[in-house]
């Protein structure tokens, strides 16, 4: 048999194999989106137009009832460039990857993710993936390999999760010395939510070689939705110490139009430099799932005694999930 | 770009078509969900969509699509927007043939108070079919599902239509 047939086999035999054993549809969903854009950016000495992939992903997720209200709970996702294909030397590379245990206790959940200090967020990032996406200013965006986590049920409208990330062997605080325990990096969120109102606390100990607070708002007035994060951060080694504020604000000026703006600036106490991040925009809706965009983004970098460093960058692109 | 091999493409298409079964479902789980803070509710919640579709006895039911009442409310799929009507306290509305679901929350647990009771279950969710379909009403469904954060707690749901 050729490695052709080979493969095809191996894939058909897993597949019925799984067939055998599920109760009606497979346990499983495909999800995912295509996000695109042609974007002119400009570095303030020369500009170039290209196309951008904004994390286009490949998704599986789903449930199976292993017990009477208890749950496996998974989810795979999988980032696809579908600019030029290569995503950093692979066809795929791993986003959000979890397995966990759910409950009327809460979840029990591990796996490569996004911290709970980042999901706290809750997209007030109005241009997440693009330019004048969040992490291109502030710390704390982190997607974190090795992560145990706890995320409590809802109650009241309260949440919580927390989360610790063993060094297995990595400096993570940056003290020179091997971390082999359980809970060298800590990140924790708790969060309050009923009807048009999101509040969040959440912060991390040794997670990126940072400690980080940071507290964030969300409220929808109608057609109108804000976001408003205030964040402190200094790193394990005294270099940075930085605090700043994120405000947001989408208007849906009709069934198929929204117009979006953000600010974010962020100061370094240490030697006075900041970053300042101007993002607007808007979306339309062509159908349910697909959506054309345009954006203008201005990043900042003011150092002291170095002229600014300022990227700005606009483009029109579409996202199409599925 | 990469180039592939045709064995790994061809297993790639086959794991694809091996889930291709459920890929499309009925269920209003948005891509971005699978990042927000309450992604496990969201997995759970539309895992029990899927269930629920798929149950023939359902499926005709839910070929109209039923406003809900609770929740984010429903997904307008021309506009991508989730939608809940809200009636003024005491107020009477009628909308003839629209469909809506609402549910609401009793408990079945040894020290459920009275007020988590069925009794006041059912009596609340008439008073809300009555505030949305004042002229009368047909129940064209219930159910009842277990609240996954306390043991011994449900929702009980009604589907109904308003009088034509």
């Amino acid at each position: 048999m050729n490695k052709l047939m080979l493969s095809a086999a191996i894939a058909s035999t897993i597949g019925f194999a799984s067939l055998g054993y599920a109760d009606g549809p497979i346990d499983g969903t495909i999800y995912g989106k295509v996000n695109v854009s042609v974007v002119n950016a400009d570095d303030g000495a020369s500009d170039e137009w290209k196309l951008n992939s904004n994390a286009s992903r490949l998704g599986v997720k789903g449930k199976t009832e292993i017990a009477d209200g208890l749950y496996a709970v998974y989810k795979a996702e999988f980032e696809m460039c579908v600019d030029d294909g290569d995503c950093k030397g692979q066809t795929f590379t791993q986003r959000n990857i979890m397995g966990g245990i759910r409950g009327s206790f809460g979840t029990v959940w591990a796996g490569k993710h996004d911290s709970p200090t980042k999901l706290a967020q809750n997209k007030i990032d109005l241009f997440n993936d693009l330019e004048g996406d969040i992490k291109n200013t502030f710390e704390g965006e982190n997607r974190v390999s090795n992560i145990v986590a706890y995320t409590s049920p809802t109650i009241n409208g309260f949440s919580s999760t927390v989360a610790m990330m063993p060094g297995e062997g990595a400096d993570v605080d940056g003290d020179g010395q091997d971390d082999t325990g359980l809970t060298d990096g800590i990140s924790y969120s708790v969060s309050y939510s009923m009807d048009n109102l999101y509040i969040a606390i959440a912060g991390d100990q040794d997670v990126d070689s940072q400690d980080l607070m940071r507290i964030v708002a969300q409220y929808k007035f109608d057609a109108l939705k804000l976001g408003v994060m205030y964040q402190q951060n200094e790193d394990n080694l005294g270099t940075k110490d930085e605090s700043g504020f994120f405000v947001s604000a989408a208007y849906q000026l009709d069934k198929k139009t929204t117009l979006k703006a953000q600010y974010g600036s962020i100061e370094d106490d240490v030697d006075g430099d900041e970053e300042e991040t101007l993002s607007l925009g808007a979306d339309y809706k062509l159908a349910k799932s697909t959506k054309v965009y345009v954006f203008y983004t201005d990043n900042t970098d003011s150092s002291t005694g170095v002229a600014n460093d300022e990227d700005t960058a606009f483009g029109l692109g579409m996202e199409h999930k599925f | 770009m990469n180039s592939k091999s045709p064995c790994t493409l061809l297993s790639i298409a086959s794991i694809i078509w091996l889930f291709s079964s459920s890929a499309f479902s009925a269920c209003d789980f948005d891509t971005d969900d699978a990042d927000s803070p309450n992604f496990v509710d969201k997995i759970i919640e539309c895992d029990e969509t899927i269930k629920t579709t798929n149950k023939p006895s359902q499926r005709k039911a839910a070929d109209t699509q039923a406003t809900k009442l609770y929740g984010d409310g429903t997904l307008d799929r021309a506009s991508g927007i989730f939608e809940r009507p809200i009636v003024a306290a005491g107020s009477m509305n009628h909308s003839p043939n629209k469909a809506f679901a609402s549910r609401q929350a009793y408990s079945l647990r040894p020290g459920a108070k009275f007020e988590q009771s069925v009794t006041l279950a059912i009596q609340r969710l008439y008073i809300e079919m009555a505030h949305h379909c004042a002229q009368g009403w047909s129940i064209e469904g219930q159910w009842s599902e277990a609240d996954p954060q306390q043991e011994g707690d449900y929702f009980l749901h009604y589907r109904f239509i308003c009088a034509g």
